[in-house]
């Protein structure tokens, strides 16, 4: 779906991280792996330290001392938040939603708009645009975005797909109304045949919580899970971003009429360094224009890892400097959206740490 | 498909391969070698493949075959 916004712009991003950091090397004992074969899955995937929160610690904690490190700064006014659009497939509760949680907690005013979206590696463009829509409304002028998750806590020990991957974070992202006429490209896909690609399937209501879910269970590859872990098609995922990635990329660029060359940076979704490496090769985007290197500093985040990369590797340049950003993540769903705007001139762009 | 057997024997982490060996006879043979081969033949013959589809192929021969059915 193609979707174009008018005079919004990003004013601000904090990631939230927490400091609990698990190194690879720590954890092959536990994979059905030798040492050699976790050695080279370390160097072609670009495997090396993650952060995982703590037991118990949940979005809504990382979110809310984010959003207090924000006031406490004069970075952000707490009466100024018109909406809190969170985006995470890790609730604290079936209900309520976490976003009303994080204004209770948090004592933001009741005259706003506070909304869920359930949605994974593709959720930052999708958040965005979201609040972007909600910034057409007169009385919403500042719209707050949290991306993040905490699914390390879904995913099997013994399970090297995914758990060498993944990562917890959450990242704030102010989005505003601009003074100054820009035009914003967008896109949106989703595919649900493919729901199955990337899932827990157990513990929601078509499944519920039950001691035969909770059971491991080993399989023919040597991961051993249950039915409450997080289980990926690695190969349907890979073959999915290669088919569907570059040409949403090829479209939205056309759309603006623009070339890949007129495109400062490419910061995508950060699966893994493998599956970046190879999109840059399929779309003849040069590495130093796609960053790869968010899973081996800090692991995936779904949602979070683009406004992760953007605070990492554009970091403090974005306060003084702007840049023409293409956007794009893909993951469960299956989703893919892209964004493509300029970012810049930011009053806050760093990553803190959550001390849990 | 000339590039075949050396890009194969490459991924396989051998001098030479034949088109009769059994790919679990390989000791490279495991999930990140089929993996590899999944980016490969998608980046250099716009192939694309599953995993579970490489495995039944058996074969080096297999792969080929299978390969070439969808080139």
């Amino acid at each position: 779906m193609n979707l174009k916004f008018k005079n919004k712009k990003i004013t601000g991003i904090l990631s939230v991280l927490p400091e609990n950091e698990i190194k690879f090397e720590d954890e092959i004992e536990n994979y059905a792996f030798s040492k050699s074969q976790s050695m080279k899955l370390k160097l072609i995937m670009g495997y090396n330290k993650r952060r995982v929160v703590k037991e118990g610690t949940t979005v809504s904690d990382l979110c809310i001392h984010g959003l207090q490190h924000l006031f406490d700064n004069n970075q952000l006014d707490k009466n100024d938040i018109d909406a809190l659009i969170l985006v995470s497939q890790s609730p604290d509760y079936f209900i309520p939603s976490t976003s009303h949680v994080i204004q209770g907690k948090l004592g933001l005013k009741t005259d706003m708009v506070c909304l869920d979206i359930s949605q994974a590696c593709s959720g930052y463009s999708i958040g965005l645009s979201q609040a972007f829509m909600l910034l057409d409304q007169e009385d919403i002028n500042k719209v707050v975005v949290v991306n993040g998750d905490t699914y390390s806590q879904k995913v099997s020990i013994q399970d090297r797909g995914s758990r060498p991957i993944t990562g917890d974070a959450v990242s704030i992202t102010i989005v505003e109304k601009s003074t100054t006429d820009n035009t914003i490209y967008g896109a949106i896909n989703t595919d649900g045949t493919g729901a199955e690609a990337l899932i827990i399937p157990a513990g929601g209501f078509r499944t519920p919580s039950t001691a035969e879910t909770a059971e491991l269970v080993q399989d023919s590859k040597g991961n051993t899970r249950s039915l409450e872990h997080l289980v990926m098609k690695g190969d349907d995922v890979f073959n999915f971003v290669q088919r569907e990635v570059p040409p949403m990329v090829d479209k939205i660029l056309e759309r603006a009429n623009v070339s890949k060359d007129d495109v400062d940076y490419f910061m995508f979704h950060q699966p893994n360094k493998f599956m970046l490496k190879k999109l840059a090769d399929k779309m003849e985007v040069p590495y130093e224009k796609m960053p790869n290197n968010i899973v081996e500093n800090f692991g995936n985040s779904n949602s979070a890892t683009i406004p992760v990369n953007i605070s990492f590797n554009l970091g403090e340049k974005l306060l003084d400097n702007s840049y023409f950003l293409c956007l794009a993540g893909f993951g469960a769903g299956l989703s893919w959206s892209s964004l493509l705007l300029e970012v810049g001139n930011l009053d806050f762009c760093e990553i803190i740490n959550y001390n849990n | 498909m000339e590039d075949f057997i050396p890009s194969i024997a490459e991924l396989l982490e051998e001098e030479t391969v034949e088109l009769t060996d059994a790919l679990d006879s390989f000791e490279a043979w495991d999930s990140l070698t089929i993996l590899s081969m999944i980016a490969f033949f998608d980046s250099e013959y716009n192939v694309q493949l599953s995993a579970e589809e490489i495995e039944n192929s058996e074969t080096i021969l297999g792969i080929k075959e299978l390969v070439e059915s969808k080139m």
